[in-house]
């Protein structure tokens, strides 16, 4: 471990994949919970623009990704509430329009080449520099805040819109600050794991906590240990093993939920056998209420 | 307490209604669903509005609400137009369901805390009275032995008593119900009809979205009944008409419940006594 901490470069790579792994589940929680957990993935694909735009005119590409990000999570959102029927294909048109706009201005970037296109891709932890640390940290800073200060109403506005609204809540501006909160989760991971790749920091160790826990509370922080034991031992495997980081990491988050899917099947399996079946099955009721038991097992 | 209200807690001569609709026209995608209802709700009532589905009852609480936009006319809360009302934390409200949303889990104690959040500061951790108000209304629908179950493992019924519980846990005055009675077995009913008669006698305004009146029949003081989105019935509840082997009712009332021993209390026995409203479906 402490061949590790020789180095430099890995100093600053194991602070950047402890400030992803702690913040991205907390987001991710919200998104799993408003059921838009591909969000972060179309936000990824804009950033890549933003990144192209940073390396063409020589400022910080982690700078104009976070602009662009934002702006980006800002009109999906307008795009989202206004176009109610067709949300998901203006959706795509906005994810594939950020690929493809990030391509190509890299492409015309004098001195940019299809190795710093796969960088971004799929994440280059040990290319991190000092400067990019500084804005990361600040980011996740900004990211827990937010949530700190807004978590109560967010997590209201995800279990219910009509709920939030009936309790008067700000309904758009607090869809549009989870979705800039997002974008800047995004930004703040990329480096780590790659546009590509980057909502799955947010969305896997959420959907592996689910799996063991009743409670909202307990769901967040549990993502958040996975978080962080996936990006620190990815990265760890990565370097004595010679691996790629950012897919090490995304392939440990993702054992680690089998993992999770096996030992909740066999909790519940116990506690099915503790608890008597329930009392009042509602005959003829509607199906609409009708408990919403299905957590997807994989059991047969 | 509002300072509208006199010392023994009654309301006062120049309490403003706690709803009042001006002559709400609202519209999905261009059908028109509430076509001029004006109504006022005064403060301490127990109203219920019933009508077939359809009717635009559920839009008419929604829009009390500023769940769904008017079109046209007015909504006053407590006397402030809505767009102006900031009170938030003396409305509860139940919706007809747990929506689907929410994908993550969460406790019943969770998600009854969830309804403090209008008269909770943000920053703050939870203070005894908010833990109190919790437990409380977690007890008054019965459900304190689940406080820390995931809801979604919960039936259906039990879910409709966690959003009622949802509702009081903010300790608001004015509560606002969108058929809580629905897929809810004969035994709970009448449970949630004595928390009902409960806030009622506290001098809370309760509005109910109702199928037919069942239980809450002793509960209800005022009937309202849409129809197309207009007000056809506005004062006590209408007399039962027609019966349940009609092939147009809408089959919501409970069935005995298995383990209620006493099933003479509900349907089959007596209908003459249970206030039915004959429901002809339209859709």
């Amino acid at each position: 471990m402490t061949e590790l901490l020789q180095y430099e470069f890995m100093r600053r790579a194991l602070l950047a994949a402890v400030l992803v792994g702690l913040v991205t589940p907390i987001i991710g929680t919200f998104l799993v919970q408003r059921r838009l957990a591909l969000l972060g993935d179309g936000i990824g694909h804009i950033a890549l623009t933003g990144v192209a735009l940073g390396l063409l005119t020589s400022t910080s590409p982690v700078l104009t990704a976070a602009v662009v990000a934002t702006l980006g999570a800002i009109l999906m959102e307008l795009v989202r509430v206004r176009t109610r029927t067709s949300g998901d294909v203006a959706l795509a048109l906005l994810f594939y329009g950020g690929i493809a706009g990030g391509v190509l201005l890299i492409g015309i970037t004098p001195g940019a080449s299809n190795a710093t296109l796969t960088s971004f891709l799929f994440g280059s932890v040990s290319t991190v520099g000092e400067q990019d640390i500084w804005i990361v940290g600040v980011l996740a800073v900004g990211v827990v805040a937010v949530l700190a200060v807004f978590g109560r109403e967010l997590f209201v506005l995800c279990q219910d819109e009509e709920v939030a609204r009936a309790h008067g809540l700000p309904v758009r501006f607090l869809s549009i600050l989870l979705a800039v909160t997002a974008a800047l989760t995004v930004v703040i991971a990329m480096r780590v794991v790659g546009v590509l790749m980057v909502s799955a920091l947010m969305i896997v160790p959420v959907a592996a906590a689910q799996q063991l826990s009743r409670s909202f509370r307990v769901t967040m922080g549990l993502a958040v240990l996975i978080g962080l034991v996936s990006s620190l031992g990815g990265l760890t495997t990565a370097f004595y093993s010679d691996l790629a980081p950012g897919a090490t990491i995304v392939l440990l988050a993702l054992a680690v939920f089998c993992l999770a899917v096996l030992l909740g099947g066999v909790l519940r399996r116990v506690t099915k056998r503790r608890t008597p079946a329930p009392q009042h099955p509602v005959a003829g009721g509607p199906a609409d209420t009708m408990p919403q038991t299905d957590r997807g097992r994989v059991t047969p | 307490m509002s300072a509208q209200f006199t010392e023994d807690g009654a309301p006062g001569p120049d309490t403003p209604p706690a709803f009042q609709a001006v002559d709400a026209h609202a519209a999905y995608d261009g059908v028109t669903v509430l076509d001029g209802v004006s109504l006022d709700v005064p403060v301490g009532q127990t109203m219920a509005v019933l009508g077939p589905n359809g009717s635009g009852k559920s839009t008419l609480m929604r829009a009390m609400l500023g769940v769904v936009p008017l079109t046209s006319g007015r909504i006053l809360l407590h006397g402030t137009p809505l767009r102006r009302f900031r009170d938030w934390k003396r409305i509860g409200y139940v919706p007809q369901r747990l929506t689907a949303g929410g994908a993550v889990p969460a406790t019943v104690r969770e998600i009854v805390a969830s309804g403090q959040v209008a008269r909770r500061r943000r920053l703050s951790l939870p203070t005894r009275a908010d833990r109190a108000a919790v437990d409380e209304a977690l007890a008054a629908v019965d459900l304190s032995d689940r406080a820390g179950d995931a809801v979604r493992e919960l039936s259906g019924g039990q879910q409709q008593r966690v959003l009622i519980a949802r509702a009081l846990a903010g300790r608001p005055d004015t509560f606002v119900m969108d058929e809580p009675m629905a897929g809810v077995d004969a035994k709970n009913q009448r449970a949630l009809a004595r928390a009902i008669a409960r806030l009622r006698d506290q001098g809370s305004t309760v509005v109910l979205v109702l199928h037919e009146l069942g239980p809450l029949e002793e509960v209800i003081e005022r009937a309202v009944v849409l129809e197309h989105g207009r007000v056809v019935h506005d004062g006590p509840a209408p007399a039962a008409t027609g019966e349940c082997a009609r092939p147009g009712h809408e089959h919501q009332h409970p069935h005995p419940d298995p383990n209620d021993p006493d099933p003479s209390s509900t349907h089959g026995a007596a209908p003459a006594e249970m206030v039915r409203l004959e429901v002809p479906r339209r859709d």
